[in-house]
């Protein structure tokens, strides 16, 4: 018995300093995958119109994770692929998704009329909203938002191009900005922080 | 036929047997780790780098005015050229002035502060709204840390403790224990 003490004293100490090592392993802080907000910055409320011509404000989402974009429909590459990011975004989360409203805003209310949203929203995934509305008022989300957009002349068919803002916003339930991803985020960075916020209730 | 003592005494010939090739294992594996420690951490003193460190916060605020400064093509003290950064550095930008401004993938709306973790080693330009050339270069080096150096121990003692038990084994083999009284014959 004597001669397996050394042996049992080894045994306990590697023992305690695996659970040592597991144990700041997982009380380690959650870090954002996303550029962080920080604190979190309460974004004022907006009134806007969906694709369906419903009433859409942004204090409506209280409770839910806010996954935001500013687009065109006629937009030929950045729009289509954040959207689709979107969509596989939603795909992850799961039974999650439904704590989450996927928002897209347009940078091109002369175009983008609650038709034109609507069918566009179809190729995607009609649960996204689908934001419109006059010039002047999306002039103020816009600028609460820091989006840039310029029209473009083009000579192409589909008409003249919108540069725009291509980052992704992620708001939490209590309509506070989080954190923000550039364009081509990686849908797992995003899973990621969304998962985080809806386990934790929020960012403290 | 086989009787009792014989048996007994077979038993404890290979028990014995056993303890010679663990206490054979436990010295090579403790030889082992010296040696490992002992390599790993002499090359590490020898070529240790500057940016061998753990991560750290980098701050870089941006004062009032800044965007009228810059318009001017005034400079907006930011971080040093040669400042290398390695994997797992936090960017915080602090935006003490009246617009948005952004770095790269940072967004800062005025006045908020937005941090980023540098997760990848490269070197990359990210756009800078608060540079007069629009961009602001960034280094980002893998760093080795004592969690290299100890995953690097995890590969090498095990597979150097079996080298040299192996070889230990041919060089030097374990025998079986001579002139036991039990074995001897009787007459």
């Amino acid at each position: 018995m004597k001669s397996k003490l050394p042996l049992f004293g080894f045994g306990l100490l590697v023992g305690v300093i695996v659970f040592w090592a597991g144990w700041k392993f997982l009380d380690r802080p959650y870090t954002f995958r996303g550029s962080v907000i920080d604190p979190p910055m309460p974004m004022a409320d907006f009134l806007l119109v969906d694709q369906h011509g419903q009433p859409f404000s942004l204090s409506g989402q209280q409770g839910k994770v806010v996954l935001l974009f500013f687009g065109y429909t006629h937009c030929p590459d950045v729009c289509p692929v954040t959207l689709a990011e979107f969509t596989r975004i939603k795909e992850e989360l799961g039974a999650a998704a439904s704590q989450v409203s996927f928002v897209y805003i347009t940078v091109d209310p002369e175009r983008d009329t609650v038709p034109v949203m609507n069918a566009y929203m179809r190729s995607f995934d009609p649960d996204f909203f689908a934001l419109t509305e006059t010039r002047e008022k999306l002039e103020e989300v816009w600028s609460r938002f820091g989006v840039y957009q310029s029209r473009q002349e083009s000579t192409s068919a589909g008409g003249y191009l919108v540069d725009h803002t291509a980052r992704t916003y992620l708001l939490d339930q209590q309509g506070r900005l989080v954190a923000t991803y550039p364009y081509e985020m990686g849908e797992a960075d995003v899973v990621a922080d969304v998962q985080h916020i809806l386990s934790a209730g929020g960012v403290q | 036929m086989c009787s009792i003592s014989s048996l007994q005494a077979g038993c404890s010939e290979v028990n014995r047997k056993i303890r010679s090739y663990l206490i054979r294992l436990a010295v090579t594996l403790l030889i082992s780790l010296v040696a490992m420690i002992a390599l790993s951490e002499g090359t590490y003193l020898l070529m240790r780098e500057e940016y061998d460190r753990g991560p750290q916060v980098f701050q870089i605020v941006i004062p009032a005015g800044a965007a009228e400064k810059v318009a001017q093509g005034e400079e907006i003290p930011t971080i040093p050229e040669d400042q290398i950064f390695v994997t797992g550095d936090t960017l915080e930008v602090i935006n003490q002035d009246r617009v948005d401004h952004q770095l790269g993938p940072i967004w800062v709306p005025a006045g908020a502060k937005g941090s980023l973790v540098l997760e990848d080693a490269e070197k990359f330009s990210y756009s800078c709204s608060f540079s007069p050339s629009n961009y602001l270069g960034f280094d980002v080096r893998q760093a080795t840390t004592w969690q290299t150096r100890l995953t690097g121990l995890g590969i090498s003692v095990p597979t150097t403790t079996a080298f040299l038990f192996i070889y230990s084994l041919v060089a030097f083999p374990v025998e079986g224990r001579k002139n036991q009284g039990s074995q001897e014959p009787t007459t």
